[in-house]
């Protein structure tokens, strides 16, 4: 996979809450290999045994949460949907980029699921993952343009009163009117 | 000249049951909004709601928690299209991020409609001062 990067792993500067060993990730399906995952207030990490992994931003985190299916071939895990994709080819997760072939009204997904060999640690991960993830809030941003659905026109709805009043009085009248 | 009213969605069918659509984005554009929906929101704790996301993701759950960012915490969740995302059938618990979320539709019955458009024009004239 060409988007794996080395990079030392993260500690206590980058607020490391949860250090997670002996836990396999899988993405969009495909296995990456045995690692450790760091569950960081900065970011979430994944590092394989040769220290080759990926960092997902918690901003692109869509949703997180407990697997608990133990006839899943994969067993108990944690998932993640991320609001990026990753492709193959290219070196770093590709997110609400425009492509030739991509359909500019659909949000990219990519889907994580990290195996932990020791079962029990799962609810510390989301818990975890929960105290991160609430750290890092979207800015309040009155004039973003990132909302993909209509335009919520708030003057454009029927039902809601108007008021009527001109603002210069009797500039409805005809002029001149001739019963 | 138009005055600017508090908005508000009405969208029918969900199942049986009449629900109603309030369009976070719209009433969260200023803070003191997100303030009265997180108060709104906390006092659904525990009634069933179907949270659809920005990706069109539509997730039908308990609503266990919520925080000030409206970060949305579900139990017993199912996903209504489990065809394109048959890895989340497995899945009983989740935590979604408050800004990926595009809806959450509410039983009409659990909603005192009148009072949650009172209590927004409220904040409203209050931003305005």
């Amino acid at each position: 996979m060409s988007f794996l990067k080395s990079f030392p792993p993260p500690g206590p500067a980058e607020g490391l809450l949860r250090q997670q060993p002996d836990t396999e990730a899988v993405l969009n399906g495909k296995g990456l290999g045995t690692g450790t995952l760091y569950i960081a207030e900065s970011r979430l990490s994944w590092l394989d045994g040769s220290g080759l992994g990926f960092s997902l931003e918690y901003p692109t985190i869509s949703l997180h949460a407990l697997s608990r299916d133990r006839s899943d071939c994969l067993g108990e895990h944690l998932y993640v949907m991320v609001n990026a994709k990753f492709e193959e080819e290219s070196k770093e997760p590709v997110a609400d980029e425009e492509e030739e072939d991509s359909d500019d009204d659909v949000e990219p997904i990519t889907e994580f699921r990290f195996v932990p060999s020791d079962k029990s640690a799962l609810e510390a991960m989301f818990t975890a993952m929960c105290e991160c993830q609430a750290l890092h809030p979207d800015p309040e941003d009155e004039d973003s343009d990132d909302y993909d659905g209509e335009e919520y026109d708030v003057e454009a709805h029927d039902g809601m009163e108007v008021d009527a009043t001109p603002t210069v009085a009797g500039q409805f009248e005809d002029a001149d009117v001739d019963h | 000249m138009m005055r600017k009213k508090t908005p508000t969605l009405r969208e029918i069918q969900w199942g049986q049951r009449e629900t109603e659509k309030l369009d976070l984005r719209a009433l969260l554009c200023q803070a003191s909004f997100g303030r009265l929906f997180y108060s709104f929101f906390k006092s659904l704790v525990g009634k069933d709601v179907v949270v659809e996301l920005k990706n069109d993701l539509s997730i039908c759950g308990t609503l266990h928690s919520v925080d000030q960012y409206l970060n949305i915490k579900l139990t017993d969740i199912s996903v209504t299209d489990p065809e394109k995302y048959p890895h989340m059938l497995s899945v009983k618990n989740c935590f979604i991020r408050g800004s990926v979320v595009r809806y959450v539709q509410l039983p009409a019955d659990e909603v005192d409609t009148q009072l949650l458009q009172d209590a927004a024009r409220k904040e409203a004239l209050q931003q305005k001062q």
